[in-house]
């Protein structure tokens, strides 16, 4: 039986809300914005070679793991980070290391979580939640995106840290070992500036960063004619569902950015920073609005109602936007 | 404006018109007035309108196969893996195959001649009995 103090706090995210659950849990205060942004955690790609749930892949995030890693990294905190063949294993090393009183962060698929609210138990394989204690088979878990405590059985835990599939968690845990004393978080905070900036703007490949969302827009135009309105309010909604829901706070993690931008501003004491996040914020609130007018093209089948040619335009001045904030971004000493 | 993760978020009223209220999640938002904020509450309607739009094409996706196994077009491998909302590469990873295997598991002819431990973990993993995987219930 072990059950550590934990404070749970729900986050936008669950990545960057575990990543700062527990590192306050070892007394190092962080923002989620703060833990999003130092790991780096924006981007933008657009894959219509790769489906999920049979529509092409959006995705506003960085690769699941690296807000973690990256931030942990930037900030030197030491972390220990585990995949394990054996689910016996991954089981025993989670024991072990909660008895010696680290709170431990894991990647799991969400289709069989119990306490997962019902509309989003989907095949979906990087959501990460944290493990703060044990009982008689009983895991005590602290969920970024439930409201309150919940808890798993023994082999519940071990189906979903072996969810198979497309990114597949393979038991992966993750904690901080050690975390300094007196922390200057302002190099690191200019570094996942630059690397975001860098993935927006500085990557020469169509998909990817404010191109990406181009390169959307362009495709969108198409969809009504090359797959008839059904399935191109499907595409649409898929879309959406990854800007709006699997934890991205809203926005597609715009807003977080931008929340991020703000603090960065004082942090580092250079206004010309809050005037980004600003532009962020207003930013974002152009991707909610996307959302809201594309949302209607998925109520009802038949004809839509918002024009495919105006989403995309929208879309091109979210691009534009973007372009112009992260170039500016990119220049931060 | 100040930092939104240092104060205690603001819970908003919840509306009435949603589909979806088993949990409040955490959004941010933005006005040039109060600057970025917290609140937590239930996905927007909107929003609930599209979560929903994927539910409505799997249940219609089931429907489909559903008729292809009832006209023998389809084994009832098709039809259990749409029902819990997997495709062929997953399923593939699940039963431990190869993807062309478990593609040639959905022609009926194939399927009525699968080794039974291997349908036993199809089985297995859709949760029903070989019975039911042998002849699902809405086959008469």
């Amino acid at each position: 039986m072990v059950k550590l103090e934990f404070e749970h706090r729900q986050a936008g995210h669950c990545e960057s809300g575990v990543t700062r659950n527990l590192l306050n849990y070892h007394g190092f205060r962080i923002t989620e914005p703060m833990a999003f942004g130092i790991g780096a955690g924006l981007f933008f790609s657009y894959l219509p070679f790769l489906k999920m749930q049979h529509a092409p892949t959006t995705s506003f995030r960085v690769w699941p793991g690296q807000v973690f890693d990256r931030a942990t990294k930037e900030l030197g905190v030491k972390a220990a980070i585990h995949t394990f063949r054996n689910p016996k294993d991954s089981m025993d090393k989670l024991n072990e290391v909660l008895e010696q009183g680290y709170p431990v962060g894991l990647q799991v698929g969400t289709f069989h979580l119990p306490f997962f609210p019902p509309e989003y138990r989907m095949h979906y394989n990087m959501h990460n939640m944290i493990v703060y204690g044990h009982n008689n088979g009983t895991y005590f878990i602290s969920d970024t995106l439930m409201e309150n405590l919940v808890e798993i059985t023994y082999e519940d835990l071990v189906r979903v840290r072996y969810a198979k599939g497309a990114f597949a968690p393979q038991g992966r845990m993750y904690y901080p070992t050690f975390v300094p004393k007196d922390i200057d978080i302002r190099p690191a905070v200019i570094k996942g500036i630059r690397k975001t900036a860098n993935n927006m703007v500085g990557i020469p490949f169509p998909l990817i960063g404010a191109k990406g969302i181009r390169y959307l827009a362009g495709r969108m135009r198409k969809w009504e004619k090359n797959l008839g309105p059904e399935k191109a309010s499907y595409y649409l909604g898929q879309v959406l569902r990854m800007e709006e829901e699997v934890g991205t706070a809203g926005a597609g993690f715009r807003f977080i950015y931008g929340a991020f931008l703000e603090e960065a501003s004082t942090l580092l004491n250079q206004p010309w920073l809050r005037e980004l996040s600003i532009e962020m914020g207003d930013n974002a609130n152009k991707w909610r609005e996307f959302s809201y007018l594309g949302s209607r093209n998925c109520k009802k089948r038949g004809k839509p109602e918002q024009s495919y040619d105006f989403l995309a335009d929208m879309l091109l001045e979210i691009a534009n936007r973007e372009e112009k904030i992260f170039k500016k971004l990119a220049l931060i000493k | 404006m100040g930092n939104p993760d240092n104060k205690a978020p603001d819970k908003v009223t919840d509306d009435k018109d949603l589909i979806y209220t088993y949990n409040r999640e955490l959004f941010y938002h933005f006005d040039r007035e109060k600057g970025f904020t917290q609140a937590v509450h239930y996905q927007n309607p909107d929003n609930q309108v599209i979560i929903k739009q994927s539910w409505d094409a799997a249940e219609q996706r089931l429907e489909e196969v559903k008729q292809l196994v009832l006209i023998g077009k389809a084994s009832p491998v098709a039809y259990y893996m749409e029902k819990i909302l997997m495709e062929v590469p997953m399923l593939a990873a699940y039963m431990e195959i190869s993807k062309w295997r478990v593609k040639r598991h959905m022609k009926p002819g194939v399927f009525k001649k699968i080794k039974p431990e291997i349908l036993a973990r199809y089985a297995e993993i859709f949760e029903i009995s070989v019975d039911q995987l042998r002849k699902p219930d809405f086959i008469k």
